[in-house]
């Protein structure tokens, strides 16, 4: 299975770092940390939704249960950095509690996903559902260890790696940026890869690729610990940034915040998750600084996506342009 | 623009009204009005959902201290002004506001009126950033008691739920021992808050009066609407006493759920959270008898002062204050006390002025009715805990017994020393 | 665990009759909002996301009536109306426009609407919850013991009027002109439409029943629950659970499921009390993963 393909990589990757570089550069020409809190959460909340949007937009599966990865994630970083590992590890605990996020979230991801991937549309959404709250309840019933509805008390550790110190607001914003970049340019790979294309090939017609030889239960259960691992890298941030962890982030409602932002982004362009990102966070801030109706706004918000525009605003933008 | 003109500037400031009603407590909006030199105290808390009434009770509070304090002419001219943000009960956007709060609006200091979850997030933000921050609703006593949890730039001005196991053994003991209650039953929300509460109880209560006995405990969720399970199971069990630590309106549900199956014939209700007005006047022929400890009542402590700042608040907002709105108002009290006493909103200074800092409030029943910041764990003691019986009318409550502060404060070591806090 | 409490329970017929009619009401009170959902899902094809803000409509609204009339049967009977009638006003402006759009939009259009229905009611009522409706004077009676099991007569009226509104529903889906084309709707909605059948009449008339339904079972919860912004999140959930255990858009389906869930809420809480939701969602996956098109449903969508 080719899961890479070679062309523009380069490109994009070049496309990458400049936009990582004139971040950075942002972050001096306005030293606004409200601004700059903005953009960390877009790009972590945007990582959560384009991973969601390689299940939902390439291959029309609708998982409801997403945030059970974006948890896991989190989770694990948080109890491993409270764990007794930190001291012996030192300078390396931050990068090895990533990369542990990332693996207990794609074998989670495989555990629910083998059973998950043999139903479609509505059922596959249903069992997704049930999966997450169910590992909602765990979170709950297991107090001892991840300190039950309250969450992962006291804070942790964010020892320095590499010269680069988490604690600093900076070099949080240059790393949590950077990962993410890094992080779309390989999912752009992937998207754009044959694999990528088997995917678009069973979302628009499941039985043609299998009459191809092509099978289709494995393409699936992949794009799915893809997915589910890239939720667990954007968890385990976002708990490097509340220095904690959540049951609310397994909670069935932290799962439709991505749905909203590929709702608001689009869905059918690479990058429309991640502005959905961006509309949502900015939507967030504005409101909440001036009504305590944000659910009214929310709604009406969505209300105009859904019959008015009919489609994302990244979607519709390339539309547009496409016409001219 | 012409169009503009055909309004007067009063019909502009009517529909302006109108729309902050809607825009209710909008903050951070009208930026140009706003003085730079206005000592600023940011404000999570939760404004929406269900839960909504906390926030405006809080709002309340601190509105009624902080208008008295800048027309008196603030400190040495500087006004208090207050940034109030919703973080809808999420512990990510508590934190995501408070460092917004931190970093952009540059407060002086954070009044933390989130309820438990999000207070830890609160914490965390403010260990790191060093800002005095005042917890005002959050009850879980390892808040502050647990020295891993403890910083210093945080006090709690909330009751402690430690406090309140304490008393509400010591009062319930009394009456095991009168009316011989043996067989006992609980009914909690299945969270931290309700399993801490209901377990702290009956630890204290089996040193009160040893020999009780626990037949049965239910768990319902939080929010759940429909308690029928746990109630056939009381039935069952017919226990002489239950002791729940439900609240608002999932008290409510449970409370006239239970009477169609005359629970409280044969069982006595020690509910602590009943004795708040919205919950109290919210049951439909609340029953007669039912033990409460008093959240917040004009009526106890019985003063003029109590009455007083039951007056006021009642005047102003056409609401009986909360349980939240006291906690509230004895912060912004003791912080307006340390600015005065300070001069200054240097937060190393002002958290000394706080520390172990004893004060005449309307709540207070420590030494000529005051309350004390206690200097170890920074934490409100000495405030009125009552536990007293209902009545279907005003006052609501009647019989109220004080508890003994020495009391609680030894059984309180005993505990942290078992606990290996202290 | 504890399955020992959950046997002597069962020997004992005090405990056995009470819990049994404790899990009876909690089914039939969840059997009438779930069969609304799922009438509406096996006819229109929608997912109603919002079919828990219609119940908290229908809390709402029987609230109002009570607190104007003061009379108990008007408030039940006019603030399911009202939900029915704001279900219709709801599906001619927005349900109809997704008849034919993808899931992630029904979803979205949907959550929506919970969103904002449930700032509304508070800017209409207020932030602070509203103290529950209250049983009628004919039920403020003392229990029934019956072999030393308490049993409140209005429990049982509860369950009585349920049966009798699943017995009607019954009877309008299998004996009526209206049911047969709503039958025939929900298989072929083209066919009905070259036979001049206007559809759109049968789709507003279902999506008005199954508002309905959801309105009733707020009103009814109302009466001994309190009525607050958000109460509908809790009844969706278990709605959801019930229609996929039962099938979706099966009716009989969902009167099975909602007297499993009932009876495994009722006995769950003996057996096993901190793990009855989890419980709930146990049962959701194995039946999605054994049998995912639910107990009563049919192979085919």
């Amino acid at each position: 299975m080719n899961l890479l393909k070679k062309d523009n990589f380069q490109r994009d990757v070049f496309l990458g770092l400049l936009v990582w570089f004139m971040l950075i550069i942002f972050y001096y020409i306005l030293p606004d940390p409200g601004i700059h809190d903005i953009i960390q959460k877009v790009f972590i909340l945007g990582l959560f939704a384009m991973s969601l949007n390689i299940l939902i937009g390439y291959l029309g599966l609708i998982a409801f249960g997403h945030a059970a990865f974006f948890a896991s994630g989190a989770y694990t970083l948080g109890l491993f950095l409270q764990s007794d590992f930190v001291l012996n590890l030192a300078g390396f605990s931050i990068p090895v509690a990533i990369v542990l996020a990332v693996l207990v979230s794609s074998i989670l991801a495989t555990l629910i996903g083998v059973i998950c991937i043999r139903l479609k549309d509505i059922y596959f959404s249903f069992l997704t559902l049930a999966f997450q709250m169910l590992i909602y309840s765990i979170i709950l019933a297991l107090v001892n260890i991840t300190g039950g509805d309250q969450g992962l008390m006291g804070g942790f550790p964010k020892p320095p790696f590499l010269g680069i110190d988490l604690g600093k607001p900076f070099d949080f914003y240059a790393f949590t940026i950077f990962i993410s970049i890094i992080t779309i340019v390989l999912l752009r790979q992937l998207i754009e890869s044959p694999f990528g294309y088997g995917l678009r090939m069973i979302r628009d017609n499941s039985e043609r690729p299998a009459a191809l030889g092509f099978n289709n239960q494995k393409h699936k259960l992949i794009a799915f610990i893809i997915a589910g691992s890239i939720a667990g890298l954007a968890g385990s941030l976002q708990a490097l940034l509340d220095v904690g962890a959540y049951p609310e982030w397994a909670f069935w409602s932290k799962s439709a915040e991505p749905l909203f932002m590929i709702l608001l982004g689009g869905m059918h362009s690479f990058l429309g998750p991640l502005m959905g990102a961006l509309i949502f966070e900015i939507l967030n801030d504005f409101v909440t600084a001036n009504t305590r109706y944000y659910g009214l706004v929310l709604g009406l918000v969505i209300l105009c996506f859904v019959l008015g525009l009919k489609k994302g605003l990244l979607d519709w933008l390339l539309i547009k342009l496409n016409r001219k | 623009m012409k169009k503009l003109n055909k309004y007067s500037r009063r019909d502009i400031l009517k529909t302006s009204a109108s729309t902050a009603s809607v825009f209710a407590l909008s903050t951070g909006f009208p930026t140009i009005l706003k003085a730079e030199n206005n000592i600023k105290i940011g404000v999570p808390t939760i404004l929406s959902g269900r839960v909504a009434q906390l926030g405006i009770s809080v709002s309340n509070a601190l509105n009624m201290a902080v208008d008295n304090f800048n027309k008196s002419g603030g400190l040495d001219g500087r006004n208090i002004e207050l940034i109030i943000r919703d973080s809808r009960a999420k512990p990510d956007e508590a934190a995501r506001v408070c460092r917004n709060f931190i970093n952009s609006d540059k407060v002086d200091a954070i009044i933390n009126a989130e309820a438990s979850g999000a207070s830890f997030a609160v914490q965390e933000v403010i260990r790191e950033s060093g800002t005095l921050c005042l917890h005002t609703v959050s009850e879980t006593t390892s808040l502050t008691a647990d020295p891993s949890i403890r910083t210093w730039n945080a006090f709690r001005f909330s009751r402690q739920g430690i406090h309140d196991a304490v008393g509400s053994a010591e009062y319930a003991a009394k009456l095991v021992k009168e009316k011989g209650l043996k067989k006992w039953m609980s009914i909690g929300p299945d969270y931290a808050y309700g399993r801490d509460s209901t377990k702290t109880f009956f630890d204290m209560l089996q040193k009160f009066a040893p020999g009780v006995e626990i037949v049965g405990q239910g768990w319902p969720k939080l929010f759940q609407p429909d308690y029928t399970e746990v109630i056939t199971q009381i039935v069952r069990e017919k226990p002489d006493a239950i002791y729940s630590c439900l609240w608002g309106g999932d008290l409510v549900s449970f409370v006239n759920q239970a009477i169609l199956y005359d629970t409280f014939k044969n069982s006595e209700l020690f509910a602590i959270n009943l004795a708040d007005y919205t919950t109290m006047s919210a049951i439909k022929n609340l029953p007669k008898g039912l033990h409460s400890a008093t959240r917040y009542v004009a009526a106890w402590p019985n003063t003029q002062d109590n009455r007083d700042y039951d007056k006021a608040y009642t005047d102003l907002y056409g609401d009986h204050p909360t349980n939240w709105s006291w906690e509230t108002s004895i912060a912004i009290d003791y912080l307006i006390n340390a600015l005065k006493e300070t001069g200054s909103t240097d937060n190393k200074k002002l958290a000394e002025a706080l520390k172990g800092k004893t004060r005449k409030s309307f709540m207070g029943v420590g030494e000529g009715n005051s309350v004390t910041i206690r200097n170890n764990d920074q934490t409100l003691v000495d405030y009125s805990i009552g536990w007293g019986t209902t009545i279907p009318n005003d006052p609501f409550v009647k019989d109220i017994q004080s508890v003994d502060w020495n009391t609680i404060k030894e059984l309180e070591k005993e505990w942290l020393i078992n606990k290996g806090w202290l | 665990m504890e399955i020992f409490a959950l046997f002597d329970c069962i020997i004992s017929p005090a405990c056995l009759l009470s819990q049994a009619t404790g899990g009876l009401k909690i089914g039939m009170l969840l059997f009438l909002v779930a069969s609304g959902l799922t009438l509406v899902f096996g006819v229109l094809g929608v997912i109603n996301f919002a079919h828990g803000a219609l119940y908290m409509l229908g809390a709402y609204f029987s609230w109002q009536v009570m607190t104007l009339t003061g009379h108990f049967g008007l408030s039940v009977i006019l603030g399911s109306l009202g939900v029915g009638i704001f279900g219709l006003l709801f599906e001619r402006t927005l349900i109809s426009r997704i008849y034919n759009a993808e899931l992630l939009v029904q979803i979205l259009l949907c959550y929506s609407v919970v969103l904002i229905l449930d700032d509304l009611v508070m800017i209409i009522w207020g932030d602070e919850f509203l103290s529950s409706v209250g049983v009628p004077e004919v039920f403020q009676v003392p229990p029934l013991f019956i072999f030393d099991a308490i049993i409140p007569p209005f429990h049982l009226a509860i369950i009585g009027m349920s049966f009798i509104v699943g017995i009607i529903l019954w009877f309008i889906m299998t004996k009526t002109r209206f049911g047969r084309l709503v039958r025939a709707a929900a298989v072929n909605p083209k066919m009905l439409e070259a036979l001049g059948i206007n559809i759109n009449f049968i789709r507003a008339g279902v999506f008005m029943l199954g508002s309905f339904l959801a309105g009733l079972g707020g009103a009814l919860a109302a009466s001994v629950g309190s009525v607050v912004s958000g109460m509908g999140n809790s009844i969706i959930i278990e709605s959801f659970i019930v229609t996929v255990i039962g099938g979706m858009g099966s009716i009989s389906g969902a009167f099975l499921a909602s007297l499993i869930i009932g009876m495994a809420r009722s006995f769950g809480a003996v057996a096993m009390p901190l793990f009855t939701d989890g419980l709930m969602f146990l049962i959701m996956v194995l039946v999605l993963v054994i049998r995912p098109q639910g107990l009563m449903g049919n192979k085919k969508k």
